[in-house]
């Protein structure tokens, strides 16, 4: 496994930037399902961009392209699955060729679940957070907007994907 | 920054009675913001939902992770995904790997992150 802590430690070290404080927490919040799964609505969640032609190359294989990224929660339509991309996000360039948007956006997979009966349904909009260094936003702004919108989905559980 | 944004959603979810599981590579950034559900798969950043052009990978990932809700008690409850991205680990030392860092690199480095801050501020003002 990748000590993905040390790791960026180090490497914004090496480049003389002072290391970041990572959300760190001691007691965890549980919530118990009301529902089985097979009973559940579940609504997804993503770090996924929604993909602008004017914002520069956003494709496979994409350079880091910090104009791509978004700064406000939203909600889209998951039929027909929309063109949310990656290219704002620090994944593995080198070993994610990142043209399969099913490892990022598992819609497809989740339609499947439910054809076969192991998920109720799913919410007919999914949910775009976006990924801000700042945790006092994502705390304070970002989530509460989230669980807005996930109440108003009516969500039973949610699925969150991180890039 | 993606793992630990999902975190923060998930943990303020939860505290609202919202059940949730975190399905992602980077397990120790979940792990240390504490979340109640996760599901780990040991991939290069970007496969959170499975392999590429692998249906089955994908399936099994996202069925996987939302068993949780069904079988996880407690918080910090993670769990492993058995599949396994190569039969080499060699991938796990590419990821911001310093070892070629020359003076020069550094100094584009920090030349190429100063204009995404900057690009950064400029979005969220706009």
């Amino acid at each position: 496994m990748i000590e993905y802590l040390q790791r960026t430690r180090d490497y914004y070290g090496a480049q003389g930037y002072a290391p970041y404080t990572w959300a760190h927490h001691e007691d965890v919040p549980f919530a118990q399902p009301a529902k089985t799964l097979a009973d559940s609505r579940v609504v997804l969640i993503t770090t996924a961009a929604p993909y602008q032609a004017e914002l520069g190359d956003q494709g496979p294989g994409a350079a880091y392209n910090a104009k791509a990224k978004f700064f406000t929660v939203f909600r889209t339509p998951i039929e027909p699955p929309p063109d949310l991309r990656i290219s704002h996000i620090g994944y593995d360039r080198k070993h994610c060729a990142a043209d399969d948007a099913r490892t990022w956006l598992p819609i497809e997979a989740l339609q499947h679940l439910v054809a076969n009966g192991v998920v109720g349904d799913i919410a007919p909009e999914l949910i775009g957070i976006p990924t801000n260094r700042s945790q006092r936003i994502t705390n304070e702004q970002d989530a509460p907007q989230a669980w807005e919108i996930a109440q108003s989905l009516q969500a039973d559980v949610a699925l969150l994907v991180p890039t | 920054m993606c793992h630990q944004s999902v975190s923060l959603i998930a943990r303020h979810l939860e505290q609202q009675g919202l059940p949730t599981v975190v399905m992602g590579c980077a397990r120790d950034i979940v792990e240390h913001a504490g979340v109640a559900r996760l599901w780990w798969s040991d991939f290069p950043l970007g496969h959170s939902a499975g392999k590429p052009h692998d249906p089955k990978s994908q399936l099994e990932t996202v069925e996987g992770a939302l068993s949780l809700i069904d079988s996880a008690s407690q918080a910090r409850t993670t769990a492993v995904s058995d599949q396994v991205w190569s039969s080499s680990d060699a991938w796990k030392a590419d990821f911001m790997s310093t070892a070629h860092f020359t003076p020069e690199k550094i100094a584009a480095m920090q030349a190429q992150h100063e204009q995404d801050r900057a690009e950064a501020a400029r979005l969220k003002q706009s």
